[in-house]
């Protein structure tokens, strides 16, 4: 056994640190490491790390991808956490583009893949419905073929971070008479600009507005649009659920908050001196930190697996486990707060930037985690029938 | 970066695992505590020839020199079966502290009848009442001679020798070893909660040795042994705890009510899930204080004991909390003496309080300086987070 990275890897590592905290801006990471990211510093962080080679390191190669060993991907992951760097727009470095790369056309691939790298496009992800969450399969809207367009009819829900959409991928049913409702689904491209839509922000339990829903009366896609082949959209949308799922426990983002939380509690005074010596902080602490020890230990394992060409099914773990711990810690950082927590929303008069007046609204935030991405009971019927065979 | 047994170390997995298994094949757990020796011979005889018992003993007292890395397949594979054999307690334990406090005779007396299967050694260290951080009640006598009450003392009744932590006349702590013929004992025997063998044991001025020379630091010698032996006990957890979890998911697969199977229950399959994500996050922290374990005998920079506490304390609670639910899920059955999963999780809870306990441990890692750094499972990446 060896609990050591390599020289080489320690020196891939110190390359990536030097963009990660010498290139993106500090007050970016800062807000980001509140949860407090702006659309400006994802645009402007993604824009510095493509501008290094780092924006889709696991895109291929003639796409900017740069063929990393699983070590130096979790490397990147990790570090990236760690830095407070904000994660490159998942919907365009993870979803849309290894789909474009992998099943576009040329045409597709030379119109969107640079702009989607460099986030001068904006992509935002249309497959939930109200109807269709966890059982996407049976979403609803649809997709006419008139002549060479599309028409889209229907309704598209939880879109994260759609009010600043440029794009859109779209799932959407194509042959509504398939025997299976998984067939008939096409992957569309939709200019959120076409006529006949309408976008309408969810108030969420925090007060941000994070997530959108999405109305399609009519609207019209070039049939060229459409990626791949029509009516094979199920398969795109899979290979995505088989995709990178690299840093998905998010030790690093733990760690973050970790360090953060640890070093304040030097400071936060209780009636019998520091929250730093205080027995139940510190017990909560100390299950934190063994928590992130074992999903650390359990991503190097999964790592060092995937070194020697071995799949792992733990995936589902790590995003099970991994959410759970995170929200945990952030709760540990709003009992931390105490009623620091409770004034919010003051601007910039009161402790604006202070990691006590956002830690219970990201409390509030951050229930996402373990309902998002699919949800954590979906994840354990993942590992029932995929490990446990029941 | 490596947390996987290399495939020697996968061998003496399989090879433990065949040997327990065969002689187990018949009454399991229950039939070997429930001998006279409180284990099985066979199996015993079998790991003895194996050179199991010699497995931390270094080459030059005539034992194999193995690492941390042999101790975990080892006690896995035990763990797997329930085996109830006392590696760990009657040979690992001892011979770390031989090793550690001895002085070159003991060292060459002792550790070579240990590798050889030949004896066992119960080290003696709790006392009833008594928190295991404390210095102990029992006393030394300026002749050596101890005097004072130990329990419990886990294979007290088969151990051919004791090693007693006392405090002499001047109030420092060392550890006496003696015969466990000596005189001036009385023993009173039971059980744990697992049905190993273990007993209260007490000393009237009774003649025992001083392990070490007076000038050694026994309680570092002792801080370092118990370290060593609560990773160790990880690593049988985790095959107990894999055990468990197999023996669930097969029963709520084969078990019927109201005409199906359990496994049709979502509230089942769902808890029987959390019961494994507790086996493989608790698998990972023992691998990785295993490894950092071995970097530490290889002159890295680990501190042994805080590294111990917070792997046995993570792995505790899991192990509680999966030998709660492999009862419950079993139903009625898990309540039964006569049922595997019940030696299973009956072992599982001994196991958290072996070696000082659980609380003691997180009362030790909740104190520590080192809390409030941001913790890195890689050795040379510790500095992380930076801000």
């Amino acid at each position: 056994m060896d609990l050591e990275l390599s020289k080489e890897d320690l020196a891939f590592r110190d390359g990536l640190r030097e963009v990660f905290l010498g290139a993106v801006p500090e007050d970016v990471r800062r807000r980001t490491a509140l949860g407090e990211t702006t659309r400006e510093d994802i645009v402007t962080s993604q824009r510095i790390l493509n501008e290094h080679g780092l924006a889709v390191p696991h895109w291929p190669q003639e796409w900017g991808g740069r063929g990393w060993s699983p070590t130096q991907s979790h490397l990147y992951s990790s570090e990236l956490q760690r830095a407070g760097v904000p994660q490159p727009l998942a919907f365009n470095v993870s979803m849309v583009g290894p789909i474009i790369a992998e099943f576009g056309s040329e045409e597709q691939k030379r119109t969107f893949l640079p702009a989607t790298a460099n986030l001068d496009i904006w992509w935002s992800q249309g497959f939930s419905e109200p109807e269709a969450g966890s059982d996407l399969a049976g979403l609803r809207t649809t997709a006419r073929r008139d002549g060479d367009q599309y028409v889209l009819n229907g309704q598209k829900t939880w879109t994260t971070l759609g009010q600043y959409g440029d794009w859109m991928f779209v799932l959407a049913r194509t042959d509504p008479d398939a025997p299976r409702k998984q067939q008939g689904l096409s992957f569309l491209l939709l200019d959120l600009n076409t006529p006949g839509i309408e976008r309408r922000p969810i108030k969420l339990i925090d007060g941000s507005a994070e997530v959108n829903e999405f109305f399609f009366d009519e609207v019209r896609i070039p049939a060229e649009n459409l990626v791949g082949e029509e009516n094979k959209g199920w398969s795109y949308a899979k290979f995505l659920l088989g995709n990178e799922r690299n840093g998905i426990a998010q030790v690093g983002t733990g760690q973050r908050i970790y360090a953060d939380l640890a070093a304040a509690s030097g400071a936060i005074p209780t009636e019998d001196g520091l929250l730093g010596h205080d027995p139940q902080f510190r017990t909560a602490l100390h299950t934190a930190k063994t928590t992130l020890l074992a999903l650390e230990a359990t991503q190097l394992r999964v790592t060092a697996a995937s070194e020697n060409g071995k799949a792992s099914p733990v995936s589902s773990l790590l995003k099970m486990e991994g959410t759970q711990a995170l929200q945990e810690l952030i709760k540990l950082r709003m009992r931390a707060a105490g009623s620091d927590g409770m004034l919010t929303g003051t601007g910039e008069q009161v402790r604006a930037g202070d990691a006590a007046s956002v830690a219970a609204t990201q409390y509030l935030n951050q229930r996402k985690l373990s309902i998002f991405g699919g949800s954590n009971e979906i994840q354990r019927g993942v590992i029932a029938k995929t490990i446990l065979g029941l | 970066m490596n947390l996987e047994l290399n495939e020697d170390q996968r061998l003496l997995f399989e090879t433990v695992d065949q040997a327990v298994g065969r002689g187990y094949a018949n009454g399991g757990r229950a039939g070997a505590t429930g001998t006279e020796l409180g284990w099985s011979d066979q199996v015993w005889q079998t790991l003895g020839e194996l050179g199991l018992t010699g497995l931390t003993v270094s080459a030059d007292h005539d034992g194999a020199g193995a690492g941390p890395v042999e101790v975990y397949a080892s006690l896995e594979a035990m763990g797997k079966h329930a085996a109830a054999e006392p590696l760990l307690d009657g040979v690992f334990l001892p011979s770390w502290l031989i090793a550690g406090l001895g002085t070159d005779d003991q060292v060459k007396q002792l550790l070579p009848v240990l590798a050889a299967g030949g004896a066992t050694i119960a080290v003696a260290h709790a006392e009833p009442g008594r928190p295991w951080g404390l210095a102990p009640t029992v006393t030394a006598a300026a002749d050596g001679s101890l005097t004072g009450v130990k329990s419990p003392v886990r294979g007290a009744d088969q151990a051919d020798k004791f090693l007693v932590t006392a405090v002499d006349d001047a109030g420092e702590t060392g550890v006496y070893l003696v015969e466990a013929t000596a005189e001036g004992i009385t023993r009173a025997d039971g059980r744990a909660a697992d049905w190993g063998h273990t007993s209260q044991v007490e000393f009237v001025g009774t003649p025992a040795t001083r392990l070490g020379s007076a000038e050694a630091d026994a309680a570092a010698a002792l801080r370092s042994a118990f370290a060593r032996a609560r990773v160790a006990v990880t690593g049988e957890a985790i095959g107990l705890m894999e055990t468990g979890l197999a023996m669930t998911v097969e029963y709520l697969k084969t078990r019927k009510q109201f005409g199906v199977p359990l496994a049709t229950f979502q509230v089942l399959v769902h808890r029987a899930v959390d019961v494994y994500a507790r086996v493989e996050l608790a698998r990972s922290m023992a691998l990785w204080a295993t490894a950092a374990v071995e970097a530490h005998d290889n002159g890295g920079e680990v501190d042994l004991a805080a590294t111990a506490d917070d792997a046995f304390v993570f792995v505790c609670d899991a192990a509680t909390a999966v030998a709660e639910e492999i009862i419950q899920l079993h139903g009625g059955i898990g309540m039964t003496y006569e049922s595997e999963v019940a030696h299973h999780a009956a072992r599982l809870i001994a196991i958290t309080e072996s070696f000082g306990g659980v609380s003691s441990a997180r009362r030790r890692a909740v104190a520590s300086e080192s809390l409030l750094r941001a913790p890195s499972a890689l050795l040379n990446n510790a500095d992380a987070v930076t801000a």
